[in-house]
């Protein structure tokens, strides 16, 4: 008698975990080669790369990310491929693709995709997305914060076949090469990427030998079926209603005027859908996002809203929709610069958790620093040799209900992301640090529990010409308080020039040269209180004073403290 | 002479003795003592005279380990600590890294500094990469920062200042400015304990150095006093997280050094098990109420970590700290783990556990959620009878009764329940195993899988059949096999150090100046003038140029460009799968590991006269082998009378007192001439 094959086939559930906990290893796997053979600081420190599986329909198994810019961006990527190449994958392939504009973020960030098969049929795909520290484009980095098309941003390889019979094509090898200004660099990711998906490979294919293509790709399909039922019983348990939200964002690197940005966002029965109709077109710098990118920012926020600790698939986000026309600012098309686009994409995610944060105190804090606040430094070493530092600075983030709120995290647009070590800096850079503690100047948001602080970080310049470049949110729009709390501080930079002591300040600075003792002072904003400041706790203001984290002016100006 | 080991564990203290010249054993076990716990390791003493006739005037060798250190941290039981630490940096021990490891929690917290704000203070002073003095320490700042110190009645000061590494004369200078001021305060500086690169991590270890050095100092002061009052007078060692033991004086020191020493004294014993089989390469697997540890050993030594973090998990940063940690992959999967089945059929074992309050549903202390050790009683593995020596008697229906339960939920009846729970289980300390290995570029095939833990030999052959292990070895005592592997250990320094050049003909000189100024302080660390005693392992930190990962690539005793090359790319090769030959090397760090040739624990020929197949065999049980086998009729064997040599085939079980060895159909079971049980497949050799 035939067995009847059906992908619907029932897992058992302890096979279901024990192939899930398989797959994780896998994930951890790649991250680890991936994360120690890099040679890009942007890797091994920021871990600014995903690595995941996605099943032969393209949706997303498993994920391992060091940070929430990545968060279901794989499937809409490898789907623009596969549309491509159609029937033309066979075993032994390999894919490159950095297009913002086809399910990409930047064109700094290379997608390197593996189709896997048992025989002749395809089972899965690996992938690995990493930001490379520079692709071509009108300055070092591929990042001008003044770009106004992405022809200034760098080459773009939109879905290119890169190996056939695992044999890396040398031409586009070349083409890769001589595009960037790093092409060590670039190679040893190139490497580091293409080893990772191997990897994977070798992994899926121990486990097909074990488990047959059926019962995997049925495991596959009962994750993500697993992960959505649990998805839709939490939204069912929200309250259905509409929630709103407006922002602003300052200025997008070529223009400083207020960008008013808004959500709509409605619950009903175990559905959400967010809505961004009413944002304006893509603005004229490049602090758009792409399409894909808007996914992954209200994914981020829905995921903590939904599951923040469970591994990620495409399952939990099947009760979402996004609704948003083309053209705008957060769902940009081509020409549109996009180099910056964690700077518009993290404003549309804070949007989402700015409508739902008072309805749900337990998952969301008030607002945050928000931006990145990514700065880059690049010039001549003392030897001659040629470098860049690029630097996210982390920041306050806002209280919660029941506390204050974290003193310098990295913003919610990264996550497991190190801030550099200053001895490691020194080693490495012609730079030397000053100063890196809390922004106590600078404040936070006061209320019943405050906001936490962000940090000051001095950066004096040890070689002449040095350039100096960075993009800052938040420059003018604090972060928000929520529940009667107080708005936080503001991010910016400044450059203190030696000799004169003459001081100028930045939100989005696309380029200055700075000469040997001028310092770079990164200031970022503490964030938003939460409740009454009158509530504040005495003993509570007591140790911040005591601490000297606040002067007793402010304590009884914006607390009504009576101690001394 | 005899040689004895005392392990302090959270809930019970152990002690295990060897007598060199009878073959001895003594164990005894005592609850430990909270509040003082040296009282509970005299109490084994007395315990071991009582029971085993341990005559403590005999004792040539003493070693103490244990959670002492770990729980004084995690306790928060150290004393009042400050910081003091360069201009313009007050705040890095508070700002930690910055990560957010738990993505997607938008209410995360880094985990609190150790030293508030009000007691973090600046000096103004600077030194640069290089170790250039750029600026000479401020005099005045030293002497307000003392009288703010004196002020706040700190017991304990930590010094941290930037490319200390580099050069260490500023905080050198600056403690002994203190010293003079609070002669009664502690006083720690970053370069003592690491000369590590990197201001945040080296810290957080000055910090906790200094925070439990006062508590620790009097623990072995009270220590050393009781043991000569219970007439233990030889030298006392302490067992270090690096696998060696140091004297009480070295471990008051630098007591953060023993912030691994129960574990790490498992890794000691699992080196010295390879030692009696000839085995170079051993992974190391325990498994104990409420998680599973395992190490793996490559060429005869222990990994040793340069970043350890405390408390870490995957959704807390922790808390880095640069001393040398074997490196111990922990799961949370142990006897004590429970099996939930969610809302939505989804079966889960661990990492909560039952622990030993109210343990197992068969210990009969009220637990009612099925766990690990449920689920071996009900397929048959664990004997009822003859738990624990006899002590506990299991509670098989109230088990049975619970499974029942879970089982329902998931369409499973009793015995595919506990196989659920066991494969699960399985799985996980397979993707931890793997993890070690497989991760690391090791193949597991290539290693002997050494298994310990109460919980231990009840998976070992099953895992060792899952990984492909060349053989599986349960040592003796391996419910108390860390207590036994302190007696392994040998007194041990790890020299490690940020020093960088590029590998090449002139980095060879001031390599060997530095490896010479490391091998001197190891000489004067042990108290010798000459090192001949010693035994040294040279490691270097190398990377290709752009890369920031440093591969520990050992390196044998002369020192050549070419041949370091070599075994760089090899090592890198077995890492991360390729190499890039040709592309510039460079070193960041080196690393020296010096031991004292000293003896240690020899194993006693087993006496085979008398032993036979028939009198070991106490009967026979039947054991659930899975769905598709089903109960198989299992001979049951009593370890201690197993003749030496002969083999046994599986299905067997084989009992001793603290556990219960699993045999699988198809595999073979013998005792050694040590003692040790040794499984392999049938066919292999």
């Amino acid at each position: 008698m035939p067995v009847k094959l059906q992908t619907k086939d029932k897992v058992d559930p302890v096979t279901l975990e024990i192939i899930q906990g398989k797959l994780l290893s896998v994930v951890d796997e790649m991250a680890v080669v991936m994360q120690r053979t890099s040679m890009s600081p942007v890797i091994y420190e920021v871990l600014d790369f995903a690595c995941g599986v996605c099943n032969e329909k393209m949706e997303l198994v498993v994920q391992t990310n060091g940070i929430t810019l990545f968060t279901g961006t794989f499937s809409t990527q490898l789907r623009s491929v596969v549309e491509t190449y159609k029937d033309d994958m066979k075993p032994g392939d390999i894919y490159v693709t950095n297009d913002p504009y086809h399910g990409g973020t930047h064109a700094c960030d290379f997608a390197i995709i593996r189709p896997i098969f048992q025989g002749s049929r395809l089972v899965a795909y690996a992938l690995n997305v990493a930001h490379w520290v520079d692709v071509g484009g009108a300055v070092p980095g591929s990042l001008p914060p003044d770009a106004t098309s992405s022809f200034q941003e760098g080459l773009r390889l939109s879905r290119i076949r890169l190996a056939r019979g695992d044999v890396i094509n040398d031409e586009i090898v070349r083409i890769i090469r001589e595009n960037t200004r790093l092409p060590d660099i670039a190679m040893g990711d190139l490497n580091a990427q293409i080893a990772t998906v191997r990897i994977a490979e070798t992994r899926i294919g121990e486990m097909l030998e074990r488990y047959g293509a059926n019962l995997l790709t049925a495991s596959f399909g009962a994750i993500i079926e697993g992960s959505a039922l649990r998805s839709r019983a939490t939204i069912r348990q929200l309250a259905d209603g509409v929630y709103r939200a407006e922002d602003v964002i300052d200025g997008d690197g070529v223009t400083s005027g207020p960008i008013h940005v808004q959500v709509r966002i409605t619950i009903e029965g175990d559905q959400v859908e967010v809505d961004f109709t009413g944002c304006p077109p893509a603005v004229a710098g490049p602090i758009n996002c792409g399409a894909g990118a808007l996914q992954s920012a209200v994914k981020s926020v829905f995921k903590a809203m939904v599951a923040p600790q469970e591994p990620s698939n495409e399952g939990w986000f099947q009760p979402l929709t996004i609704k948003a026309p083309n053209g705008t600012i957060f769902t940009a098309e081509k020409p549109s610069p996009t180099g910056w686009y964690y700077e518009g994409s993290v404003q549309a995610s804070e949007l989402v958790w700015k409508a739902l944060a008072s309805h749900m105190p337990e998952r969301f804090s008030a607002g945050s620093y928000s931006s990145l606040c990514v700065i880059y430094l690049s010039g001549r070493s003392a030897t001659g040799e040629e470098f860049i530092h690029i630097e996210p600075t982390h920041g306050g983030w806002g209280a919660s209900e029941d506390e204050d709120g974290a003193n310098a995290l990295i913003s919610l647009t990264d996550g497991d992301t190190y801030n550099y070590s200053i001895e490691l800096l020194e080693a490495k850079f012609p730079v030397r640090v000053r100063r890196y503690d809390f922004n106590v100047e600078g404040g936070v948001g006061g209320g019943r529990f405050r906001g936490g602080f962000g940090v000051v970080r001095d950066y004096e310049i040890l070689a002449d010409k040095t350039m100096l470049t960075g993009s800052f949110g938040r420059s003018e729009t604090p972060p928000w308080g929520a529940a009667g709390g107080r708005d936080g501080s503001v991010n910016r930079f400044e450059v203190i020039e030696a000799g004169t002591g003459k001081v100028t300040s930045y939100g989005r600075l696309s380029e200055r040269t700075l000469m040997k003792g001028d310092v770079v002072r990164i200031i970022t904003g503490g964030g938003g209180g939460w409740g009454d400041p009158a509530l504040r706790a005495r003993d509570a203001i007591d140790r911040d004073l005591r601490n000297e984290l606040i002067t007793l002016d402010d304590a009884r100006s914006i607390y009504g403290y009576e101690g001394h | 002479m005899i040689r004895l080991a005392t392990d302090v564990g959270g809930t019970f203290t152990d002690l295990l003795g060897y007598d060199e010249q009878t073959g001895q054993v003594y164990s005894a076990k005592s609850l430990t003592t909270i509040d003082d716990q040296s009282r509970g390791v005299v109490d084994t003493i007395d315990a071991a005279r009582t029971s085993d006739g341990l005559e403590p005037g005999q004792v040539g060798f003493f070693v103490h380990g244990g959670t002492t250190v770990i729980n004084a941290i995690t306790e928060r039981k150290g004393v009042r600590t400050a910081l003091v630490t360069t201009r313009g940096i007050r705040d890095v021990l508070e700002i930690g890294r910055g990560t957010r490891p738990d993505l997607y929690n938008l209410r995360f917290h880094t985990p609190a500094p150790y030293v508030e704000r009000a007691l973090r203070f600046e000096i103004g002073e600077r030194i640069g990469a290089d170790g250039s003095v750029l600026e000479r320490i401020n005099q005045d700042d030293m002497e307000r920062v003392a009288k703010a110190l004196q002020a706040e009645g700190v017991e304990a000061v930590a010094i941290l200042f930037l490319n200390s590494y580099a050069n260490p004369e500023h905080e050198a200078a600056c403690a002994a400015y203190l010293s003079d001021r609070l002669p009664d305060t502690t006083i720690c500086c970053s370069h003592e304990i690491s000369s590590l690169w990197r201001e945040y991590e080296r810290s957080n270890t000055v910090v906790l150095n200094a925070y439990v050095k006062p508590i620790i100092s009097r623990y072995f002061q009270k220590l050393e006093t009781k043991l000569i009052d219970a007439t233990v007078r030889c030298a006392h060692y302490a067992m270090l997280s690096n696998g060696g033991v140091a004297s009480f004086r070295q471990a008051s020191d630098a007591p953060l050094n023993l912030v691994e020493s129960g574990p790490s004294g498992g890794v000691a014993g699992a080196v010295r098990i390879g030692e009696f089989l000839g085995e170079q390469n051993v992974l190391a697997f325990d498994v104990g109420g409420t998680t599973a540890k395992c190490s793996v050993i490559v060429d005869g030594k222990p990994r040793v970590f340069s970043e350890y973090k405390m408390e870490w998990s995957r959704q807390s940063p922790g808390y880095p700290v640069q001393v040398p940690v074997v490196d111990i992959v922990e799961i949370g999967s142990g006897g004590g783990s429970i099996a939930r089945v969610d809302e939505f059929g989804a079966l889960t074992v661990g990492p909560e556990s039952a622990g030993s309050k109210p343990g197992p549903v068969c210990y009969g202390f009220g637990g009612t959620e099925p766990t690990v050790t449920d689920a071996k009683l009900l397929t048959g593995v664990i004997n009822p009878d003859n738990f624990a020596g006899g002590k506990i008697r299991l509670d098989v229906e109230a088990a049975r009764e619970a499974m029942s339960g879970l089982g329902e939920r998931l369409g499973l009846n009793v015995e595919n329940t506990a196989q659920a729970i066991l494969d699960l289980a399985e799985a996980n300390m397979i993707n931890a195993l793997k993890l070690v290995t497989i991760q690391r570029g090791y193949d597991p095939r290539d290693f002997t899988l050494v298994v310990t833990g109460g919980g231990g030999p009840l998976f070992a052959a099953s895992l060792g059949r899952e990984l492909n292990a060349k053989r599986v070895v349960i040592p003796p005592h391996a419910g108390i096999f860390s207590a036994w592997g302190m007696l392994a250990a040998k007194p041990r320094v790890d020299m490690r150090k940020t020093w960088f050049r590029e590998l090449g003909a002139e980095a060879i000189a001031p390599l060997e100046r530095e490896l010479n100024t490391l091998r001197q302080s190891a000489t004067g660390y042990f108290g010798q003038d000459t090192d001949e005693a010693l035994t040294f392992v040279v490691a270097l930190q190398l990377r290709y140029r752009g890369q920031e990962h440093s591969v520990t690539t050992h390196v044998g005793t002369k020192l050549d460009p070419a041949s370091i090359a070599d075994h760089f790319h090899a090592a890198h090769k077995t890492a991360y799968s390729f190499d890039l030959v040709g592309t510039a090397i460079e070193i960041t760090g080196i690393h020296l590991v010096a031991e004292l040739q000293s003896p240690v624990i020899s194993c006693h020929t087993v006496n085979g006269d008398g032993l036979t197949k028939e009198t070991a065999q106490t009967g026979l049980r039947k054991v659930f082998e899975g769905a598709e086998r089903g109960w198989v009729d299992s001979n049951v064997f009593h370890r201690e009378k197993m003749p030496p040599g002969l083999e046994i085939a599986g299905p067997a079980l084989i009992e001793e007192p603290t556990t219960t060895t699993l045999i699988l159909t198809g595999q073979t079971v013998q005792r050694n001439e040590h003692g040790l049980l040794i499984v392999t497949e049938k066919g292999d050799t």
